[in-house]
């Protein structure tokens, strides 16, 4: 499904991002990619995202070459990405459901499909009734739940998150990673960024870690630094 | 593209217009005082050219001949001008028929002609040319010194060379203040589309991440353009409409000396000049948005 190989990522003032970077995620996995500030996750991430492209190095997002991508072709390659961000994002003069919404209008859904999808992307979170409230009437772990239903609404073979829960309470933390175990369950791969030592621990999913922009690690099921 | 999107950029153009008023009202006065001087540029120089016209059509070039001329010089003398590059038509005019067409002029008055007829008749041969266009005048003019048996030519030099100057230092002027208005406008459009852009700036982030094309962000921001243009350009030209008509009808009220000129109709300048008004409005707005969006929107 993802394939990065000898991905390597140098800024134009000559810091690296990553080096050498090989990765394999294959259908419906949930992967954890972990490190300290500066380690290199976020370039990994906006290279996925095709936000950058590597210096050196292929990626392959489901079966397309991102390299060779024109500008116009970005967009697609992104309707096959979900994302979820630590500051979740929302559009604060769109209720819930009008943010949601708005993923699936910029793809151009017809609105028969968006009045249909929205709500059972809604209960699906556990916001089912709560489309008419605005963002700033949701409590965090509410606001991340209507960011994770816009990535999904679109049902993405792939969601990106970048540390989801880094702005929430261990509690709300919790529940939030319940829901994306329950996404990666009906298909989803997912790819998550984050620094939540006990999250990872608790998940025991596949890790991957990052030091000064390499793989030092990569475990099929594990915590957030077993045997480091 | 489904009618759902198009309504979702109306919207959305609306809304950005809404949310950064002041900018958007500046916007339409730089595009509607634009479109003001394109029409009054418009009203006037067109009728310039329409006098002009009237003028080709009514003043020709009047040659008096010397008096003792056979018919037969006189024929040669009509062929010779006949030749002069933009002489378009040559009529002869005998003593007799011009004595009938001052009195016939004079009417009423026709009394102060006693005593004149064609045995007593002090007016001459004459020939009323026509020209192609009346800017070739001067041109014609200098040939016709050259033909012998000429006294004197009588035309409307003075008059044309005036309406001729005036039109093309109208037209230069107005062209530059046109350009130069819209520049003004197209920068200032830019300006509001850059705040609404920087307005929306996550929005348009998180419509880049969830897959949104560039055209899909970039149209409410073309709207807003054309909707600005749109409005700048309908509104003066709906005042322009009575105000042309007013205007008109009070110099023909209030100074009779020009009666012998007409003014174009309403309905034909504003014909021409709605249509062509709003395609310039909306280009403006359009030309504001679209350079605006390159250079503000990485998308």
């Amino acid at each position: 499904m993802i394939h990065m190989n000898n991905v390597t990522k140098v800024y134009p003032n000559g810091s690296t991002g990553v080096e050498n970077i090989n990765l394999h995620i294959n259908k419906g996995e949930f992967v954890f990619i972990v490190g300290s500030s500066g380690s290199g996750k976020s370039t990994l991430m906006k290279l996925l995202l095709k936000e950058l492209d590597p210096t050196e190095g292929d990626i392959v997002i489901n079966r397309v070459k991102t390299n060779e991508l024109s500008r116009k072709q970005i967009p697609y390659l992104r309707r096959n990405l979900g994302v979820v961000f630590q500051d979740f994002r929302l559009l604060p003069n769109k209720t819930v459901y009008e943010n949601v919404a708005f993923a699936m209008r910029v793809i151009e859904a017809p609105s028969r499909i968006i009045r249909r999808n929205v709500p059972a992307v809604l209960a699906l979170v556990g916001l089912g009734k709560k489309g008419r409230s605005y963002p700033n009437q949701l409590s965090g772990g509410e606001q991340q739940r209507t960011a994770l239903a816009r990535a999904i609404v679109n049902n993405p073979p792939i969601l990106i998150c970048d540390e989801p829960t880094g702005n929430l309470d261990p509690e709300t933390a919790d529940g939030i990673m319940q829901l994306l175990d329950d996404i990666n369950k009906r298909g989803t791969t997912i790819v998550m960024a984050t620094h939540a030592r006990d999250i990872v621990d608790a998940m025991q999913k596949r890790v991957v870690t990052l030091q000064n922009g390499h793989i030092v690690r990569d475990i099929e099921k594990g915590g957030y630094s077993d045997e480091a | 593209m489904r009618p759902s999107t198009i309504k979702y950029f109306v919207r959305e153009g609306l809304s950005g217009l809404k949310k950064n008023l002041l900018m958007t009202m500046a916007s339409m006065v730089a595009v509607a005082a634009c479109i003001s001087i394109l029409s009054f540029s418009y009203c006037v120089g067109s009728n310039l050219q329409y006098m002009l016209n009237q003028m080709e059509d009514s003043i020709g070039i009047s040659v008096f001949l010397k008096g003792e001329l056979t018919g037969e010089q006189i024929e040669n003398m009509k062929t010779e001008i006949g030749k002069i590059d933009h002489v378009e038509s040559v009529e002869y005019i005998s003593p007799t028929d011009a004595l009938d067409e001052l009195k016939q002029d004079w009417g009423a008055d026709e009394d102060i002609f006693v005593g004149l007829d064609n045995e007593n008749n002090p007016l001459s041969h004459s020939f009323q040319i026509s020209l192609d266009s009346i800017e070739n005048q001067n041109g014609v003019l200098t040939a016709l010194e050259n033909v012998d048996g000429v006294e004197n030519v009588r035309h409307g030099q003075t008059e044309t060379e005036l309406l001729l100057k005036a039109n093309r230092i109208f037209s230069v002027a107005s062209v530059i203040v046109m350009l130069l208005l819209g520049v003004i406008s197209v920068m200032i459009i830019m300006n509001t589309i850059r705040i609404s852009v920087v307005n929306r700036r996550v929005e348009i982030n998180i419509m880049k991440y969830v897959g949104a094309t560039d055209w899909f962000i970039r149209w409410p921001f073309i709207i807003e353009g054309i909707i600005i243009g749109l409005v700048g350009a309908v509104v003066p030209l709906l005042l322009g409409f009575p105000i042309y008509a007013k205007v008109t009808s009070a110099i023909f009220q209030y100074l009779p000396v020009i009666k012998f000129i007409q003014f174009r109709l309403t309905g034909d300048v504003f014909g021409f000049l709605i249509p062509f008004g709003v395609i310039f409005g909306i280009g403006l707005g359009v030309i504001g948005s679209v350079t605006s969006i390159r250079k503000h929107l990485r998308v």
